[in-house]
This record gives C-alpha cells, structure tokens and sequence, in this order.
C-alpha cells in the first residue's frame, strides 16, 4: 500500500469559504488529516477591543453570514448581564423568532451544499427552493437577506407588527409541507443512503473527547441544547423536543437539521402566538459597570459561547467568543479516517463548516 | 431527586476528610459520592420547574466548589452567579498557576467540558505586572470559570490538551497570540497566523495590513508593483 500526502483546498472541497487539509493516504482511504486554518484571520478579537460596545453590535454581526443573528444577540445578552438589563418580554421573544429563521436557512442551506457536492443537483436546487421562503421572510420583515441588525443593547431595534405577524404564519405554514418531505427523503432516499449512510461515522465517546456540539452532537446521540440546558431569552417558555440521532454518520447529522428546522418552524409560531405587547427595548441604559459575564446561545451550529469583560468604559477590555464549528474540525480527523478521497467534500461539508467563524 | 440531593451532601460533608488519600479517592469518586453530570436536574424537569433555586442546585454548586478545594488547595472558593433564567456561573480564581492542573483534573471528573479558554491584560496590566488566562468549562448547562493569574513576562502555564483534547487549538492559539508558554503542549506549531507575522500581536503593535497578509489597503499594491518589478 502506498503512501501520499495530498492538499486539498475550497476548490477541491466544494467550500464556499477558504480552508486547506493536509490529508495522509493510505492507497485510496484517508489516514490522517491535518487541518490549516487562518486564510480569514481578520483579528476580529483585536479589533473589538478598539470599538465601542455600540459599534461591536455591527461589526459582530459581521463576523459570519449564516450565524450572523447569534453573534450580536449574544454578546448583547452579555453586556446586558454586566450591566444587570433585563430585557422586555417582546423583545426576548423578537430575538427568539430571528433566531429560528436563520436557524432554518442555515440548516437548509447546509443540506443543500451536501445535495450538491454528491451531484444531486435536484436535490439541491429543490432545498435552496424552499430556503428561499426564508430569505423572502428575512427581506420582507428585516429588509435584508443576511445580516438582519435585529439586536440592541437591552431589547430589539424591529418590531412585528399585525400584517407581517399575518405573513409570517403564512410563512411558516408554506414551510412545513417542503419540511416534511425533505426529511423524507434525507431519511429514505436509496440514492442518498447509498451516499451518506455509514459514511463519516463520529463515534459517541469520540464526539464526547473532542467536545463537539450542535447538531454534530446531537446525531450521536449527545443530548445537549443551549435552549434546554441554560434557558435564555424566550426559550424557557417555548415547547419543543431536543432532535436527536445515535449513527453518528452524515445523514443522522442532516436529520438533525431538518427535524430542527421543522421544530424551528414550531417554535416561531409560538412566539407568534404568545407575542407579549410591550416595548421594544428598555428606555434608559444604565452605565455600563466594570464586570464579567458569559452569554451563551444555541446557533444553528451550536452552543456560541462569548466572555465580556468590562472596565467602567465603553470599550470591552477583552470580549472572547467560541463558535460551535471550533471543535468540529478536530472531530473530522476522526469522521475521515478510513474513508475514500471521494468521500472528503461531502463529509467535510457535512459538519456544517463555518471558516469566517472559526478563524475571526 | 430527593435521594440525590442527600448523596451530595454528604459528600461535601466527606471530602475534608478524604483530602489526604486524594489520589485513591478521586479514582472513586464519580461512582460513589461526587456529583456527576448525571445527576443533575435536566431532562426529567421542565424548564418552568428548573427556574427557581432548588436544593439539588445548591447541593451541585457545593459539590463543585468542594471537589476544587480538595483539588487546588483550601483557599479556593467559588462564588456561584444565577441569572433570571436560573442559569449557574461559577467564578473561581486560582490561589496559583500550580494549582491550575489539579484542579483541571477535578473539573475532568465532574465530566466537565473544556468550553472555552480566554487569556488577556486585564485592566492595569502594566502597572500591576499581571495577566490573566480563563478556562471556561460546561458542566451540564452551567460554566464554571477557572482564572489563573501569571506574571505579565515569562508566563507559563501547563498544557490541559492531555487532560481535554479540544484544548489543543484553545492553547495553539493563545500561544501565537500572547506572550505565554504553554509546558508540555503535544503539538506547539501556529495555528492562524502566517509565520511572517510576528510573535504576540495581540501585545503589541501590528499594521493591520500586516496582520491580514496584506490582504487590503496600500500594503497589497506595494507587494503587486514589487512583484512586477522583479518580472520585468
């Protein structure tokens, strides 16, 4: 058996985003990998230290395109635990709705990517179908397609009123149907398992030793949730099952997604139903007090952890952050190992991989 | 619940005790007395019900901050945080960086999660000589956050990638961005930044089209017209 060292790069990979594998071959299956990040380094972390707590909102939501809501709702809730804000109840639930829709587009989006990069072309086409209900929503109600700027420091800056409420359930009611079969066909479609099944395997004690989290977790059967393990914003009150898979392989990751989107579905009609009047944000903010905090959040990659601290300015003293794809690259050591050279983009992709995220 | 609840107390009450067989003891522990991520107060509850300040939180928030002081010394002591939503921080700063290892290994036995590790200058870092470094660990749902505080020059810490393998790259980035050493890290190569950058950026003065490889600004052209230049 011969021995290779072959580099693969974003073309090769079907990335959107740039990110490079050293990978080891044993003939044609993958013998190990090593992963070389940093062509987006942009020191984000550096230059929220020379912002404003107010100007780090928009340059957060910056950070990322498909998470690009969890960011700046995150490091708000941690200003607002510094500064001891409780934020109105419409608001919390205002958060909550622009959460699950970019939970829904992202997860989408994912599985798309997936469709496209085994040439179910489709497949793909279909799912970036129904994905665009979403981003008709997100134009419609935020005026944008990606970054919403829905987030402030103690409340929201968009408010839904009765006729967009209207559009939204009807939203949500358009997606349900595509949802559904979606998760169908990702579940039995022969062509599908015949790609994804068995393929990209994490076990559950090596997904437990490289601390993934997110839907990477979930389909080995790690049963952790920010929304149910430390409630935040509206989560408390909302009803819904954490999705969850135990094959640890690329389709149990992708039934996670669609099982979550659909849930996400759920949950944004509850917010819609349960809707407290009130106001947006809170009128007055108090000074900003010297002190640390941790927010944490689920994105649609999982838990997105931030730690401020502050001085009694405006500017953070350090303002850290851990996205859920961090851990994630590790784990694909484990997931390759063994597999085909054919089978390294769908894998790859099938983690959902964040690179703007990852390097900051 | 009610039973667990009582399991926890009474370890709290039989740690002192324990503290000098530590070694043995702490090998049996999860099973016997110590509060695992098991026992905690999750799936069964509803959230409604998790809100309020229940005894089995209280018994957890003891258990944890027993297991360090039996691990890193009597005087560490961790102050608990609740949030409105009833979501625990705990805040525990290290009587010193020896102290960081032991009491790593008892966060490992409480099937902790390494989630995060921060290091930075605090506030007057020059005047006081100092900085700081967080490891911020999941215990099912609740952050425990260990500080330790080093000199601001030669600071060394020792590696916890044996301990928690996702440390590894939390460790290779503070290495390249700050001015510490971590001892006995597997695997000590950068991680983000290109080697023409230099050591410690974030300690220092760096053109930001330094930093981003000139990827923007006049720095960029400057390399362009150079390379034309060597062309012709």
């Amino acid at each position: 058996m011969t021995t290779k060292i072959i580099e693969l790069g974003p073309h090769q990979l079907a990335l959107e985003e740039p990110m490079y594998f050293r990978v080891q071959l044993e003939g044609d299956r993958v013998a190990d990998l090593d992963v070389l990040p940093g062509q987006v380094h942009r020191g984000m972390e550096h230059l929220v230290m020379r912002r404003n707590l107010y100007q780090n909102i928009t340059l957060l939501e910056r950070l990322c395109s498909l998470c690009s809501n969890s960011h700046p709702s995150t490091f708000c809730a941690a200003v607002e635990e510094v500064a001891g804000i409780a934020i109105p109840p419409r608001a919390e639930y205002l958060r909550a709705v622009a959460d699950e829709i970019k939970r829904i587009a992202s997860h989408l989006f994912c599985c798309a990517v997936q469709a496209n990069a085994i040439g179910e072309i489709p497949l793909f086409r279909r799912v970036m179908e129904v994905r665009e209900i979403m981003q008709r929503a997100k134009e419609a109600i935020y005026g944008n397609r990606m970054d919403l700027a829905a987030n402030v420091i103690g409340g929201v800056r968009y408010d839904l009123p009765p006729e967009a409420i209207a559009y939204l359930y009807q939203a949500m009611e358009d997606m349900k149907k595509p949802l559904d079969e979606l998760y169908l066909q990702f579940a039995n479609n022969p062509a599908l398992m015949a790609r994804m099944a068995w393929v990209g395997v994490l076990p559950s004690e090596a997904a437990v030793e490289c601390a993934v989290v997110g839907p990477v977790a979930r389909a080995c059967g790690i049963d952790y949730d920010v929304r149910k393990k430390s409630p935040y914003g509206a989560y408390d009150r909302l009803d819904f099952e954490v999705a969850m898979q135990t094959a640890g392989d690329v389709r149990a990751r992708n039934l996670v997604r669609l099982a979550e989107a659909r849930q996400s579905v759920s949950l944004i009609e509850q917010c819609l139903a349960q809707l407290p009047a009130g106001p947006l944000c809170v009128d007055t903010l108090p000074e900003i007090p010297a002190g640390e905090a941790i927010a944490k959040s689920e994105a649609p990659r999982g838990e997105l952890m931030y730690y401020l601290r502050t001085d009694g300015s405006d500017f953070p003293v350090r303002l850290k952050w851990r996205v859920p794809s961090y851990m994630n690259w590790d784990a694909l050591k484990v997931m390759l190992k063994g597999e085909p050279v054919a089978n390294i983009p769908l894998i790859v992709n099938s983690i959902d991989p964040c690179i703007a995220c990852t390097d900051r | 619940m009610t039973d667990c609840t009582e399991t926890m107390t009474d370890c709290a009450e039989t740690m002192p005790d324990c503290a000098e067989t530590m070694p043995d003891c702490a090998e049996t522990m999860p099973e016997r007395n110590n509060p695992t991520s098991d026992d905690l107060p999750t799936a069964p509850l509803s959230p409604r019900e998790r809100v309020p300040e229940g005894r089995v939180r209280d018994a957890f928030e003891d258990g944890v901050a027993a297991a360090l002081a039996m691990a890193a010394g009597e005087e560490t002591t961790v102050t608990w945080r609740r949030d409105r939503k009833g979501v625990s921080t705990g805040w525990c700063r290290l009587p010193s960086g020896e102290a960081l290892l032991p009491a790593a290994r008892a966060v490992a036995e409480l099937h902790g999660r390494l989630a995060m590790v921060t290091p930075y200058l605090p506030e007057r870092a020059k005047e006081r000589g100092e900085r700081e470094i967080a490891y911020h660990f999941d215990l099912d749902g609740a952050t425990l956050t260990l500080t330790v505080v080093l000199p601001l020059e030669w600071a060394r810490v020792p590696s916890l990638t044996p301990i928690f393998r996702n440390c590894d790259w939390h460790e290779r980035e503070l290495m390249e961005l700050y001015d510490v050493q971590v001892v006995g890290h597997p695997d000590p190569r950068r991680l983000f930044l290109d080697h023409t950058l230099p050591h410690a950026p974030f300690e220092r003065l760096v053109p930001y089209s330094t930093f981003t490889n000139a990827a923007t600004s006049k720095a960029l052209w400057d390399k362009v017209l150079a390379g034309e230049r060597e062309d012709a």
